[in-house]
């Protein structure tokens, strides 16, 4: 034993490569299996970069046109339109704010008739949470075309599209929480004397409604965001301005535009989440 | 022991009062927090030009709209009513191939971005205070603005077709799984990376073998969520020139092709289904990694 | 610059070592001198400062005041590569033996290797032959020969300790610095631990440094017993030298010591 490691390493290379062996040299298939999954990975992106024509020569004058249009950008102004635009704001965040409480309103029987301890029929239960899949799918976007054609243009098709939306996603949401709650005050309310309504009135009810509330406020902030896109294929907001200066290419406003989203969404965002720490306080905070 | 009522004492009369005033303060909040929402819905409504009356009577349209959407199918002809619905089958498959292909692409790209940035904006692993908040800003930009304003700037930058939607997707995805990538890190335990630095190794082995193993399969779990939500709007970033199946649902819907919505729409949901399906699969496959042997 | 000294007497050398942490005092002017081949135990009551101490001879803490020679080069403010070229060197075990529970035991093993590799080879995962057989029989020695390709968390801690000291026998380190090795295993571990530090250093004459918290394992295993009070030496001397009275001068009121 008093040799040193390295010397005692390679006089006894033999012994230890019989008795070891996968450990002193990995065998070729091993090493290969350990690199397979990234290498198909890798060649899938490499075929999809060919595809979508990711040619270096048009990366690079992509980029340089980009440069410009970033130069362009500076410094963001909005010319004489700002009127026009924090108007415009408003009516996005009127349609967010509609919007997701028409969804989290609707969405409650919904999410109630979804849940395992309210109905037992398991096909209904699957119908439904299908169903509430399928609203939930569909890109909001998608929901503000459609409703543009059978309301028309403005805010309303977008209020209803991101009604659509959030009844799906609640639905299931809400859904989620009532089979998460507590049976025992149902239990309780039930040895009492309650009815079933009763028992989901003050004993699941009180559980999920902080839950709830809190899914609302988040849905509301990512819902100003929706909001503010889809102007763009006309269904109200700022999305419509957005989209006309780019076309004109306004760079200056363009930015200005999206400096006054990020901050607007930056302002939701922020008490929204200070009511949420009120509500549920800091620990279980979810989304 | 007999059940005797339980008479009211001196106390009781405090009591039920206190009990009224609180419960008359949580009615006053409660009244005030409704008076308050209705209000704001009030005002919204007003700014968002909801007239109740139109409202409701558009229910009617929304019925009419969609009764068109459903494409003539009677069982005898079942078949040909079939064919004749799905005039487009092999065009739009190819289109949403080539949907998932533009979501992979993307999010592929945006994962190698999130990473290479996320270590530089974990406070753990970096000393400088100035790198951790310069990366997560970069970060936050690359995530607040949305993915299709990218893609209206990319176009202009790019030209029509899939790379501008690529490119958008990626630098979306970059900043979302960037800061995701980062609050891991944050939460890893720093013992096995002291133990390879003291060992000799540099930084980057630290990252490599100390930190990487620890966070490998969440990061793989959060990229396949992001892959997900990445097909979804691949599949409407087609509506401003960025490629994809949305260039045809949008045409589609334009000129009042009803059949044509309904059949792309219905694809598009089967698509968006299966992915959801299997990635979740393959995330719970993760999940029990995680959980070890 | 590390110089290649003689391999004298003066291996290391700390000069009047000082770390600060605002207003606390954690290590207060210490100045020691270690031979090369001596088995060192410091010991002292919890913050004492002697992790302080020998993390900031590998460099994992760096002194507010004072230095750390190594045959007569200044290691305290090494950066970059030559602070990794000397960690190789100078080999650090851990309380919480600081292994990769995911990955598997050579893998651990072979972090000793890192500093001699390159880097762009080494992040990929490979290593020479030659490493892995240093590797291999290291684990052998220590015997571990069965739990090769087990993942680290998997093993026991007295195994999980002799995986690091592995991992620092394939440095060839000159020092081994063992940051309280043994507080989280039992006798019979603790016993196969410091024989195994206790054979390294007999054997292959390699300087050991090691933190202990029980006076009766510097007492039966370590040639020099050092004692550290309030971040100050108050005792450095054989073993034998560490009567009751001494002991209960390091550690105040709250312990008596067997005689």
């Amino acid at each position: 034993m008093s040799r040193g490691l390295r010397a005692d390493a390679m006089a006894r290379r033999a012994e230890f490569s019989a008795r070891y062996g996968a450990a002193v040299s990995p065998s070729l298939p091993r090493q290969l299996s350990r690199y397979l999954l990234p290498a198909v990975l890798l060649a899938l992106l490499a075929a999809g970069l060919w595809r979508v024509d990711f040619s270096p020569e048009r990366i690079w004058n992509g980029l340089g046109k980009l440069g410009f249009i970033l130069s362009f950008m500076v410094p963001p102004h909005p010319g004489n339109l700002l009127g026009l635009f924090i108007r415009s704001l408003g009516e996005t965040v009127a349609i967010a704010f509609l919007g997701t409480l028409l969804g989290a309103i609707m969405a409650l029987p919904l999410g109630v008739l979804a849940a395992r301890n309210v109905i037992p029929s398991w096909i209904f239960r699957f119908s439904m949470r299908r169903g509430l899949d399928v609203l939930r799918g569909v890109d909001t976007l998608i929901w503000a075309l459609i409703f543009i054609n059978v309301v028309g243009l403005g805010p309303f098709a977008g209020i209803l599209a991101i009604m659509v939306s959030d009844i799906g996603s609640f639905g299931k949401l809400y859904s989620e929480a009532i089979e998460a709650s507590d049976k025992k005050p149902v239990e309780g309310i039930r040895a009492a004397g309650g009815s079933e309504l009763h028992a989901l009135w003050y004993g699941v009810l009180p559980q999920v409604f902080p839950v709830m509330v809190s899914q609302v406020l988040y849905f509301f902030e990512s819902n100003t965001r929706s909001a503010t896109i889809i102007g763009i294929v006309g269904a109200g907001g700022i999305g419509l301005h957005l989209a006309d200066q780019i076309r004109l290419n306004e760079w200056q406003t363009v930015a200005f535009i999206v400096l006054m989203i990020l901050v607007t969404v930056g302002i939701i965002d922020f008490c929204s989440t200070r009511l949420r720490f009120a509500l549920i306080g800091k620990g279980r905070l979810s989304g | 022991m007999n059940t005797a009522r339980l008479a009211p004492t001196a106390n009781t009369a405090a009591l039920a009062s206190g009990y009224r005033r609180t419960m008359a303060e949580k009615r006053r909040r409660t009244i005030l927090f409704f008076a308050a929402l209705l209000v704001g819905i009030f005002v919204a409504g007003w700014i968002g030009e909801v007239r109740l009356g139109v409202f409701f009577a558009n229910f009617g349209k929304l019925g009419v709209y969609v009764s068109n959407l459903v494409p003539p199918l009677h069982a005898v002809t079942f078949g040909a009513d079939m064919a004749e619905w799905y005039w487009g089958f092999d065009l739009w498959l190819i289109k949403l191939l080539d949907t998932i292909l533009m979501a992979y692409v993307g999010t592929g790209l945006g994962f190698i971005g999130g990473f290479c940035l996320c270590f530089a904006a974990s406070a753990n692993l970096v000393q400088s205070r100035w790198t951790t908040w310069a990366a997560r800003r970069v970060l936050e930009l690359f995530r607040t603005v949305p993915e299709i304003v990218y893609a209206l700037i990319f176009v202009v930058a790019f030209g029509l077709g899939p790379l501008p939607g690529v490119l958008a997707i990626a630098v979306h995805t970059a900043g979302a799984l960037g800061k995701l990538f980062a609050e891991v890190n944050e939460n890893v335990d720093l013992r096995p990376v002291e133990g390879v630095v003291a060992s000799g190794g540099s930084w980057l082995h630290g990252v490599r073998f100390g930190v990487l193993p620890q966070v490998a399969s969440n990061f793989a779990s959060y990229t396949l969520l992001r892959f997900e939500i990445n097909v979804r709007g691949a599949a409407v970033l087609g509506f401003v020139g960025a490629g994809g199946i949305g260039e045809d649902l949008l045409i589609a819907v334009r000129r009042f092709y009803y059949t044509d919505i309904s059949a792309i729409l219905l694809m598009i949901i089967a698509t968006v289904v299966v992915i959801d399906l299997v990635t979740e699969q393959i995330r719970n496959r993760f999940l029990h990694l995680e959980r070890g042997p | 610059m590390l110089v290649f000294g003689r391999a004298g007497l003066r291996m290391l050398k700390l000069e009047h070592v000082t770390r600060l942490y605002g207003a606390t005092t954690a290590v207060d002017d210490v100045s020691l001198d270690v031979a090369r081949g001596q088995m060192v135990a410091v010991i002292g009551p919890s913050g004492a400062g002697k992790s302080t101490l020998l993390r900031m001879i590998n460099g994992l803490a760096r002194p507010t005041g004072g230095r750390v020679l190594f045959e007569g080069s200044d290691v305290s403010g090494l950066q970059g590569k030559a602070l990794r070229a000397w960690r190789a060197r100078c080999a650090m075990i851990f309380q919480q033996f600081n292994l990769v529970g995911r990955l598997d035991v050579v893998t651990n093993v072979l972090m000793g290797r890192l500093a001699h590799r390159p880097i762009v080879t080494t992040l990929a995962g490979w290593f020479a032959e030659e490493d892995r057989l240093m590797a291999v029989a290291a684990l052998d020695r220590l015997g571990l020969g069965a739990q090769l390709a087990q993942r680290a968390e998997t093993l026991s801690g007295g195994q999980q300790q002799r995986v690091a000291i592995a991992r620092a026998l394939v440095q060839e380190p000159d020092i081994i610095l063992a940051d309280e090795p043994v507080a989280s295993l039992d006798p019979a571990n603790t016993r196969s631990v410091m024989q195994a530090l206790r054979a390294i250093n007999r054997d292959q004459g390699i300087t050991v440094l090691v933190n202990l918290h029980d006076v009766d394992l510097a007492r039966e295993w370590c040639d020099r017993v050092i004692g550290l009070r309030a971040g100050r030496v108050v005792f450095d001397d054989a073993p034998t030298a560490l009567t009751g009275a001494a002991t209960t001068e390091l550690y105040g009121l709250e312990r008596l010591a067997a005689e």
